[in-house]
């Protein structure tokens, strides 16, 4: 009697923790190499922490918030970040728009045309980076080569040694390196658009331009926002392709603030002061997808 | 399916009043098409070339040619005989296989359960993945890396295996859920009723239907860990654990640099994930979508 009780007790109880056993390694990420993670940084951000005066850890309050944001680079490296997140994300989302309205009805071959329009999307920043440094070199590089040969420039240019070129080759690697994430997303959303939709549309003799913004961009719009939010965090956050082409330099004048941080945190191995500049522009940051979010109901947008 | 259906259905154009518009319409969809295989492809055949030809011809301050003058291996030779690249091929295919494999067995399980149950905190696991998004990654390394050598796994094997292992689980699982989504219910409760266990039905019922999920997370976590750069530049000092990209990228740094050896080494590269891509590149497509539009 009593064995049965407990044998369906028993039962009740892994019914219940089922589901968290199933996502238990998922938990084990999100707690364990994000949250808790996450309150170390925020211990290490009051500490003066340099990995090479271990010894030496303390208290120190706020002085590294404070050091951080007396830092005399750092509005040049902000006003940086701004440019490279407007400009990559604005010309990919251009690239990619129009990628995916060409290859929205199907052709012949658009599987084996997809593969291949597609392929960046798998590359890594490493190669994307390496190939381009290459091109954009100073003297035998092939863009140099180009632009004589169509008579833009008379003389080479040296792109990754002048300051305010160099961060040039990394913003064409960067959009050409990311558009087809747009294409794939954007083209997705142009697909559940009925087809009725348009052909209506087309009854009614909408031209192309009308088209585009009374039909399409509105059906789209959740879809849009989503990505454009994602990828402006994610490019944002981005630093690899800056760590291969550039290294931040000359003079640290290509230096994005993630960038940065990685100078800070792993060439000058002040962790404290790090992490204090990175918390502090992640508030920053999820304080401006959160507004986004509010202004852009982003909610309706779908679950993402 | 249901997008192919989708694409079936938009073949069916009206043919009526706009014979002369379509064909003008068509050539420029043409052309933009054309121009974008042009901007994939260009910076690789630059890539290539410049691995096929000889020190003396990339180096010509005169000249830069489209074509090689010579074709020779002796890029791809000094790669593999003077900097030992197979260590770092070898360790770069292993990382991936090995995660890859590992993510998807365990992604079917988290994915399993995000589908399929309603429970207490899944919203909120839901949340703190969005917000995760958003901190940037060099901010969680900081913390990592004292906790990782407080627990000595800085310079390892298996440190890096966690890594890359738990640095997929969150992505993939979201991505494993989808695809779970899109499965029926009543495809495993007709699995139950005709006697089938949860197991016999996982195994029989659900994984030859899951199989393009599966495709997609291993592709992902596969291009994910061989694509990786900063993991390994961040806790690995020790050579011997190198993959072939922190190789390929302490060799820039060099007064000399060896432009042939880097594009040769870049070009293997790029090829695995290129030829990966090709082949599954429907189904990372859904994956990547899937969740993503409402419909």
């Amino acid at each position: 009697m009593n064995s049965t009780i407990k044998l369906r007790r028993r039962r009740k109880i892994l019914k219940a923790i089922e589901p968290y056993l199933f996502c238990l390694p998922l938990i084990f990420c999100l707690f364990g190499l994000f949250a808790y993670p996450m309150i170390r940084a925020v211990i290490i951000s009051f500490q003066r922490y340099k990995l090479t005066e271990l010894k030496k850890v303390r208290f120190i309050g706020f002085d590294n918030y404070i050091n951080s944001l007396r830092d005399k680079n750092l509005g040049m490296i902000t006003w940086n970040s701004i440019k490279y997140v407007v400009i990559v994300v604005g010309l990919q989302f251009v690239l990619g728009f129009g990628l995916a309205l060409a290859l929205r009805r199907p052709f012949r071959f658009r599987n084996v045309y997809q593969a291949v329009a597609f392929i960046p999307y798998a590359l890594s920043g490493f190669v994307c980076g390496l190939m381009f440094r290459w091109s954009f070199n100073g003297e035998y590089g092939v863009v140099n080569d180009l632009l004589m040969k169509l008579h833009i420039t008379s003389s080479k240019i040296a792109f990754l040694g002048t300051p305010g070129l160099s961060i040039i080759p990394v913003y064409v690697a960067a959009i050409w390196l990311g558009y087809q994430f747009f294409a794939i997303m954007l083209l997705a959303a142009l697909q559940s658009i009925p087809q009725e939709v348009y052909e209506s549309a087309e009854l009614d003799g909408c031209g192309w331009w009308r088209r585009l913004f009374s039909i399409i961009i509105p059906y789209i719009r959740p879809t849009l926002l989503t990505i454009l939010m994602l990828r402006v965090v994610w490019t944002f956050n981005s630093y690899e392709l800056i760590y291969v082409i550039t290294e931040g330099g000359p003079a640290s004048s290509s230096e994005t603030l993630t960038s940065y941080l990685f100078t800070r945190a792993y060439s000058n191995l002040d962790f404290g002061a790090a992490s204090a500049l990175g918390l502090m522009f992640a508030v920053v940051l999820l304080i401006c997808a959160g507004i986004y979010m509010k202004l852009t109901k982003y909610n309706q947008a779908g679950d993402f | 399916m249901a997008q192919r259906a989708l694409q079936q259905s938009s073949s069916y154009r009206p043919h009526y009043r706009r014979r002369f518009r379509w064909k003008w319409g068509e050539f420029g969809r043409v052309c933009v098409l054309i121009f974008y295989v042009l901007v994939v492809i260009a910076p690789i055949y630059w890539m290539f070339i410049t691995s096929v030809k000889s020190y003396g011809e990339i180096v010509n301050v005169k000249e830069v040619t489209y074509w090689p003058q010579t074709f020779t291996t002796a890029n791809y030779e000094e790669l593999f005989n003077a900097i030992d690249f197979g260590i770092y091929l070898k360790n770069s295919l292993l990382y991936a296989f090995v995660t890859a494999l590992t993510v998807v067995v365990i992604t079917m399980m988290s994915g399993y359960g995000m589908s399929r149950y309603q429970f207490r905190g899944k919203g909120f696991m839901l949340g703190m993945w969005l917000v995760a998004q958003m901190i940037p990654g060099i901010l969680g390394t900081i913390p990592m890396y004292v906790i990782y050598s407080k627990l000595g796994l800085i310079n390892t094997r298996t440190g890096l295996f966690f890594m890359f292992i738990t640095g997929q689980i969150p992505f993939c699982t979201i991505t494993m859920r989808a695809f779970f989504d899109r499965i029926p219910v009543s495809l495993e409760e007709a699995a139950f009723v005709d006697g089938c266990n949860r197991v016999q039905a996982i195994f029989r019922i659900i994984l030859p239907v899951l199989l393009p999920g599966m495709a997609a997370v291993f592709v992902f976590a596969f291009t994910a860990v061989w694509n990786d750069l900063m993991t390994c530049v961040i806790y690995t000092s020790k050579k011997k654990l190198w993959t072939i990209n922190v190789i390929l990228k302490s060799m820039i740094g060099r007064v000399s640099v060896n432009w042939g050896t880097l594009m040769a080494g870049g070009i293997i590269a790029l090829l695995p994930t290129i030829v990966v891509f090709a082949f599954v590149q429907r189904y990372v497509v859904s994956g990547l979508t899937a969740g993503a539009v409402k419909e």
